[in-house]
């Protein structure tokens, strides 16, 4: 259904929302936006062109925490997440297709992580879609788009006083049920918002062939090239909303089993109790990550594992950019197997 | 601004000459704000060669990276000449195995001021003597540099590379010192609260990514002291205490080497203020033992040497 927002109403909608839900939007923390919970005081930071530093990500799989409380004398006890219900205000369409991503991670037939289904299934995510595309984001080079609407409940559009939502589903529905529906005119000029802004955006590379050349290219020099200025630092995979690594460790002074996010960009992840380390240096790392992203999410769940949020360009230390790597990729040769 | 032309054709004539293997420098990025470290290693690559105020990266952390033996030619300007200086130092490098290429700096512009003002579509980035000229969808801002440049460069002491092979450019008047004593002065006048309050809230805000310290070049060690699992020393986590004893301990590992070149800070996605506490050592390390780091390619830091006559200040 697709319904009016004014926003002079939005403040009360949000009030409304606390009183069953805890409800986080964008919010400013220092020069940039970030996902907090509404507050007394909250001054929503809606109109930023592009979006939050950390990926919602953070909400269902946090930065670190506990898993198992454990004692001295052998005795343990599994956290319970408790996680309250909850709305996701204003999420970016890449970053909720990112958490859809994550879905086929953590919600496996035979793996199945209960801390991750526990907080998305008290999770409501309302989208605002992009009507100005952030200027290093490529969602629509990636297959998705800045209204793409997977993972959504409902996705809201911009339209100056006010906000076009369409509801997905049954959750979003509920959210906006007082809402007065759009007029055809509305939905007209909304379809044309959405269109503008879908073709406003450049293809930054090509995909076709992508996945092949990059299996056939495992060994080319291109590596050693690219990852050269590479400082195997973590910013682009920790901003990244589709990864996903972990580590689990056991912080012994205070008898807690915790996981903290981790990155294949780092020398120690990959280092073996033996003292191997399959991916030594940033060369085979560097491969790692683009290959995750470009050749296994395709392997695994068929969909490319990058939504094309952009701020691994926005944020990598030392100005690379994913985008440009690709397009050296396309230039690599392609071995066109006859094989019968 | 130093003649571009000038810096390529000694780099050119390095690797004609056989003088180095590769000449480390910087390329035009793929976005307008962020020009790339490169690796030069054919006197044709040198076309590509960039040198500007945006190039934010202290391209000495790339010497611990490169192949020890290797013969390096490096772009440096006055910190950078510091921080290759205080690696020969520690011995990470022959200094005759360095051609270092001298550039006068008149200070990094922070692409994050940018930004802030004009958001991240820009399209283009001009240099023209103090003014800045950036192109967005939106239209043309012109900036005076000077309001653009990272707070480091601001209380710059020593803008001219000081044991460049050869200095491109006319030497730059040294910076005052009074400048970086005042920001840590400021610092410490604040009470003590207020104090704990501003690093809880720096350092909390740190996702522990650690691209400070992989930015820094005097951070090479091979396993760094977050990475030790047998014994550990801070938690593990992005948790307050893991966050702030990794910043406490990474800088006073600093003492006496940080050149105070702030890549760290611009190296940051957090936008975490680091260089209050580095700066607070290297004040401490110059007024108690009148060292600054990297000044010479001999002297050892304080910190790291220890001597028969050293004062024991724990007997009469």
């Amino acid at each position: 259904m697709n319904l009016i927002l004014e926003k002079q109403t939005l403040p009360a909608l949000l009030r409304f929302w606390q009183e069953d839900h805890d409800v986080y939007l964008p919010q400013k923390l220092g020069q940039f936006s970030h996902f907090m919970p509404l507050q007394e005081q909250t001054d929503p930071l809606l109109g930023e062109p592009h979006n939050t530093r950390i990926p919602p990500k953070s909400l269902f799989l946090p930065m670190t925490e506990t898993l198992v409380k454990y004692t001295k004398y052998g005795t343990y006890k599994e956290v319970d997440p408790e996680v309250e219900s909850r709305i996701i205000f204003a999420i970016r369409p890449c970053d909720a297709q990112a958490v859809k991503l994550l879905d086929t991670v953590f919600e496996q037939e035979r793996y199945t992580d209960p801390l991750w289904v526990e907080r998305r299934n008290n999770t409501i995510t309302i989208g605002l879609g992009c009507h100005e595309p952030c200027h290093n984001g490529f969602c629509t080079t990636v297959g998705y788009g800045p209204f793409n609407k997977t993972g959504l409940d409902a996705l809201l559009t911009d339209l100056g006083d006010s906000y076009m939502v369409e509801t997905l589903t049954e959750a979003g529905e509920k959210c906006f049920q007082h809402l007065t529906p759009a007029s055809a005119q509305t939905e007209a000029l909304v379809a044309e918002i959405q269109l503008n802004a879908y073709n406003s955006m450049e293809i930054a590379f090509p995909t076709v062939n992508l996945k092949e050349k990059l299996e056939q290219n495992f060994n080319s020099d291109y590596w050693k090239e690219i990852s050269e200025s590479c400082l195997s630092c973590g910013v682009c995979t920790f901003l990244c909303p589709t990864c996903f690594c972990f580590d689990i460790v056991d912080e012994t002074q205070r008898y807690e089993r915790v996981r903290n996010w981790d990155t294949c960009m780092f020398r120690v992840y990959s280092l073996e109790a033996s003292g191997h380390n399959p991916r030594p240096t940033r060369v085979e790392r560097t491969r790692q990550r683009i290959s995750h992203k470009f050749v296994y999410w395709i392997d695994q769940v068929n969909q490319i594992g990058c939504t094309g949020c952009g701020r691994c360009v926005r944020y990598c230390p030392v100005g690379l950019d994913i985008r440009a790597m690709l397009r050296q990729v396309q230039q690599l040769p392609l071995e066109v197997s006859h094989a019968v | 601004m130093p003649d571009i032309e000038k810096i390529k054709a000694e780099a050119k004539r390095l690797l004609q000459e056989g003088v180095v293997d590769v000449v480390v420098a910087f390329k035009a990025g793929d976005t307008p704000l962020h020009p790339q470290p490169a690796f030069f290693r054919s006197p044709e690559e040198i076309d590509n060669l960039v040198y500007g105020s945006l190039c934010q990266n202290n391209l000495a952390t790339f010497l611990t990276r490169m192949p020890k033996q290797s013969k390096l030619g490096m772009v440096v300007r006055g910190c950078e000449n510091r921080s290759v200086n205080a690696l020969v130092v520690e011995g990470q490098k022959l200094r005759e195995n360095l051609y270092l290429i001298g550039v006068p700096c008149e200070g990094i512009v922070d692409w994050r001021k940018i930004v802030n003002q004009v958001g991240e579509a820009v399209l283009n980035v001009r240099e023209e003597a103090d003014l800045v000229m950036v192109e967005t969808r939106q239209g043309q801002a012109t900036f005076n540099k000077k309001e653009l440049l990272h707070e480091s460069c601001l209380r710059c002491i020593h803008p001219t590379p000081i044991s460049a092979d050869i200095l491109i450019g006319e030497a730059l008047p040294e910076g005052d010192p009074n400048l970086a004593r005042t920001a840590v002065e400021e610092f410490e006048s604040l009470p003590r609260e207020e104090r704990f309050a501003w690093f809880q809230q720096e350092a909390e805000r740190c996702i522990r990514c650690y691209a400070c310290r992989e930015a820094c070049p005097m951070c090479y060690c091979e396993e760094c002291f977050v990475d030790h699992t047998n014994p550990r020393w801070t938690e593990s986590g992005a948790t307050p205490a893991g966050m702030q004893a990794w910043h406490i301990v990474r800088a006073f590992h600093q003492a006496g080497r940080c050149t105070s070149c702030g890549a760290c800070e611009r190296a940051c996605p957090m936008d975490i203020k680091m260089t209050y506490l580095t700066e607070k050592l290297n004040h401490d390390i110059r007024s108690k033992y009148n060292f600054e780091a990297g000044m010479d390619a001999q002297t050892q830091p304080p910190f790291a040497t220890v001597t028969l006559d050293d004062k024991n200040r724990f007997t009469v």
